[in-house]
C-alpha cells in the first residue's frame, strides 16, 4: 500500500535524538504474589522505534500496559512527556490521550463502522466537529489502505484490515507516542505483511513507537534499539544489528538460538 | 465474512435436489418401526384432541358472552360515549407501528414475510366475512359488528400505508429513523391524554379504566420505566463504588426472592405510608409502581449477563483512545451489551405483560380482570372456557408480536460479529 507521507522529522527518526517521551524507571510489579515486572528501567526518546523481545510471560506485554496506565504498578516511576502516571483519573485520561495503543486481538467496536471506529474518540475527547473529525479518518485510511471499506462493520474486514483501522484509530488521536502490543500475532501469516508495512511507514515519519513482537525482520530494519526482557527484567537493550549479531548476555544468546 | 474484492463470477452453489414428500415423510416420521409407532400415536392423539375442540367450538361453545361483551373486554367500564377516543389511540398506535416496521425492514429484501403477509390476508379476510355471516334478524352480532369491521380494516389499510411510506423514506434518509423512540413517546402522552382525559376534553377517573386497554397501559408503562431503572441497577452491580454496588446487590436479590404477588400487595399498603399525608395515589399507580421495582430486578440481571459478554478488549481499547468511564459504558460497553441481551430481555417483558394479569387479584379490571366480571354475570354463567380461551389468544397474539418484533430489531443491529 503506498504510504505517501512527508518525513516530518527525519533525523529524529535516525538517531532517536530529542526529548524523552518515557521515562521508566525501576518499575515493579506484582500479581498477588507472583512478581511480574521486576524493576524495569528504559527510556524512550522522541522519534525512536524500540522493539521489545522476549518469550512468553517475560512481562514485556505487562511493562507497556503500564504506560497508559491499562496496569497499575506498585513501585518505581513511569513517566510520560512530562507526566508522571499516578492513581490520579484526571491524570490518566490525559496521558491515553497521547499514547495511542494497538492491541493483539484489534479491538475494533463492532458495533461501529470502520469510519466511526476512527472517529469516536477525536469527537468526544478532542471535541473536534464532526467533520473536521471525518475528514481527517478519512486521510488516515487512505494513508492505512482502506479508504473503500469506512462504510463497513470491522466483521465484514480480514485480519488485517482490522488491524490496520485500528492504527489509523489511534492515530486519530494524534498521539506522541504509540505502543503494539503483539499487532501481528493474531493475524494469518498472509496478511502479517500489511500490518508490518504501515508499522514501517510509521517509522519511517518519525513517530515515536513502543512494538512488542516477534517479527526479527522488523526489528532489523526498522527499530532504533532492542531490548530483551525475561523473568520481568530487562536483559539486554542494543541497537538491532549488535543485539542480533552479537548479544552480550547469555539469556539474549538462548532466546536468539529459539527464535532464529 | 466477506472479502475486499468481491468475485464478480460467483458460481452458484449446486442445486440441492431435496427429498420429495414421500422421501420426506419416510426419512422424518417413518425412519424405523418405532418412530413409524410414535408418528402414528402422536398424530392420533393430536387428531383426537384437535377434533374434540373443534367439535366444541361449532357445536357445544356458546360464544355470545364474547360479541356481547366485547365493549367490556377492550375497554372496562370506560364510558360507551368516550369509545371514539379510544378507536383514535388504536389508530394512532397502530400508524406508528406501520411506520416503526417499515424502518425496521428498509434493509430487508420486502416489507413483510410470507407467514405475515398470509396472517394479515385471513384477518381481513374475517373482517370482511364474518360480519357478513347470516343471522337471525334480531340476534346481536357475531364476534364483532360491521361498524367496527370496518373501522378496523381502515386501520390495517392505514398502518400497511405507514409502513410502505417509512420504509421508502428511510431508505432514502435513514437519520429519520432516531426521532422514532420520540414518536412513541409522544404517542405515550396523547394515550395518557385520550384515556384520561383533560385539557379539552372530558376527564374518565381511573376506576373506569379497564379491558384490554388497560392492560396494554400498565404492560406499556412498566416496560418503559423497568427498562431504564434495570441497566441502571446492573451498571450500578458492577460498579468501583462499594456502596453503590451494595445498594444495587441487596436491591436486586430482596426484590428476587420475594413473590411478585407480595410485592404488589405490598405495593398497595405500603407506598402509601411512605408519601405525605393526603397523598394518596391511585391504585393503577402504585400498581405499575410495583410492577416496575419487580421487573427492573430480574432485567438487571439480564442486562448485566449482557455486559458481561462484552469482552474486556473493549474497554481497554475505548480507554486507551482517552474516553472516560462514562463516554466507554454509554458508546462501546451498553451497546454492545444490550445488543447481546435482546432476547433476554424481551423475554422480560413478555412476562411483564403476562404479569400484568396478576393485578386482577387486587381489583383492577383489566383484561382477565374484566373476564371475571362477565363470568359472574348470571347471563353468562359457566361460560369460562369460551372466555378464558378469547383472552388467551390476545395475550398470545401480543407475546407473540413482541418476540416478532425481538428478531427484527436483532437482524437490524446485526453487524456481522
Amino acid at each position: 500500500m503506498a504510504v505517501s507521507e512527508t518525513y516530518t522529522d527525519p533525523t529524529a527518526a535516525q538517531n532517536g535524538s530529542g526529548d524523552p517521551v518515557i521515562v521508566a524507571t525501576g518499575v515493579e510489579k506484582w500479581y498477588g504474589t507472583f512478581h511480574v515486572l521486576k524493576g524495569v528501567d528504559l527510556t524512550v526518546n522522541k522519534g525512536e522505534v524500540v522493539v521489545v523481545m522476549g518469550p512468553s510471560g517475560s512481562g514485556k506485554s505487562t511493562f507497556i500496559r503500564t504506560f497508559n496506565a491499562l496496569e497499575t504498578y506498585q513501585k518505581g516511576s513511569i513517566v510520560i512527556d512530562g507526566v508522571k502516571i499516578s492513581h490520579d483519573l484526571k491524570d490518566i485520561e490525559s496521558i491515553r490521550r497521547e499514547v495511542g495503543m494497538v492491541f493483539q486481538q484489534f479491538n475494533l467496536f463492532p458495533h461501529l463502522t470502520v469510519l466511526k471506529n476512527v472517529t469516536l474518540a477525536p469527537i468526544w475527547v478532542r471535541h473536534w466537529n464532526k467533520a473536521k473529525a471525518e475528514e481527517e479518518a478519512m486521510r488516515l485510511l487512505e494513508r492505512v489502505g482502506i479508504l473503500e471499506q469506512a462504510k463497513k462493520f470491522p466483521g465484514q474486514l480480514s485480519g488485517g484490515q482490522q488491524q490496520r483501522v485500528a492504527i489509523a484509530r489511534a492515530l486519530a488521536m494524534k498521539p506522541k507516542v504509540m505502543l503494539f502490543d503483539e499487532p501481528t500475532s493474531a493475524l494469518d501469516p498472509e496478511m502479517v505483511r500489511e500490518v508490518l508495512d504501515v508499522m514501517r511507514g510509521l517509522a519511517d515519519e518519525g513517530m515515536t513507537m513502543v512494538v512488542v513482537t516477534h517479527e526479527v525482520g522488523f526489528a532489523r530494519e526498522v527499530a532504533d534499539r532492542v531490548v530483551l526482557m525475561d523473568g520481568g527484567v530487562l536483559v539486554e537493550d542494543a541497537k538491532p544489528e549488535a543485539f542480533f549479531n552479537n548479544p552480550q548476555e547469555e539469556r539474549s544468546k538462548k532466546f536468539l538460538s529459539q527464535i532464529l | 465474512m466477506t472479502t475486499t474484492t468481491p468475485d464478480k463470477v460467483a458460481s452458484a452453489p449446486p442445486k440441492s435436489s431435496g427429498p420429495g414428500p414421500a422421501e420426506w415423510l419416510k426419512e422424518n416420521l417413518f425412519s424405523s418401526w418405532f418412530n413409524t409407532l410414535l408418528t402414528i400415536v402422536v398424530v392420533a392423539v393430536l387428531a383426537i384432541a384437535f377434533w374434540s375442540l373443534l367439535s366444541w367450538a361449532f357445536t357445544s361453545a356458546q360464544w355470545q358472552v364474547i360479541p356481547n361483551n366485547l365493549g367490556l373486554f377492550m375497554t372496562g367500564l370506560y364510558p360507551r360515549d368516550m369509545h371514539w377516543r379510544i378507536w383514535t389511540l388504536f389508530g394512532v398506535v397502530l400508524a406508528l407501528a406501520g411506520v416503526s416496521w417499515g424502518t425496521l425492514t428498509r434493509n430487508a429484501a420486502s416489507l413483510m414475510t410470507r407467514p405475515m403477509l398470509i396472517g394479515l390476508g385471513i384477518a381481513i379476510a374475517a373482517l370482511i366475512i364474518i360480519p357478513a355471516l347470516p343471522r337471525p334478524e334480531d340476534a346481536p352480532a357475531f364476534l364483532i359488528t360491521p361498524f367496527a369491521a370496518a373501522i378496523l380494516i381502515g386501520l390495517i389499510a392505514v398502518a400497511v400505508a405507514a409502513a410502505y411510506i417509512a420504509r421508502s423514506v428511510t431508505q432514502k434518509s435513514p437519520g429519520i429513523a432516531q426521532w422514532l423512540p420520540l414518536a412513541w413517546f409522544l404517542s405515550y402522552i396523547v394515550a395518557l391524554w385520550l384515556i384520561g382525559g383533560g385539557l379539552g376534553i372530558e376527564e374518565v377517573r381511573s376506576n373506569d379504566w379497564g379491558g384490554l386497554v388497560l392492560t396494554l397501559l400498565l404492560a406499556v408503562t412498566g416496560i418503559a420505566l423497568c427498562f431504564p431503572i434495570g441497566v441502571i441497577l446492573a451498571l450500578g452491580r458492577r460498579s468501583d463504588l462499594p456502596i453503590v454496588r451494595g445498594l444495587s446487590v441487596a436491591y436486586i436479590e430482596l426484590v428476587r426472592g420475594t413473590p411478585l404477588i407480595a410485592i404488589l400487595f405490598m405495593g398497595q399498603v405500603m407506598i402509601p405510608l411512605f408519601l405525605p399525608e393526603g397523598l394518596r395515589p391511585d391504585r393503577i399507580i402504585r400498581a405499575v409502581i410495583a410492577l416496575t421495582l419487580f421487573s427492573s430486578a430480574y432485567l438487571a440481571e439480564n442486562v448485566r449477563a449482557g455486559l458481561q459478554s462484552v469482552p474486556r478488549g473493549q474497554t481497554e481499547a475505548a480507554v486507551s483512545l482517552g474516553l472516560n468511564k462514562p463516554l466507554t459504558v454509554a458508546f462501546i460497553v451498553l451497546p454492545q451489551a444490550l445488543k447481546i441481551a435482546i432476547p433476554a430481555i424481551v423475554g422480560q417483558f413478555i412476562s411483564l405483560f403476562q404479569d400484568t394479569t396478576l393485578l386482577a387479584t387486587l381489583g383492577l379490571i383489566e383484561l382477565l380482570g374484566i373476564s371475571q366480571s362477565v363470568l359472574a354475570n348470571p347471563s353468562y354463567l359457566g361460560r369460562y372456557a369460551e372466555v378464558y380461551l378469547f383472552i388467551g389468544v390476545i395475550y398470545w397474539f401480543f407475546c407473540y408480536a413482541m418476540s416478532l418484533g425481538s428478531r427484527r430489531i436483532e437482524e437490524q443491529f446485526n453487524t456481522g460479529h
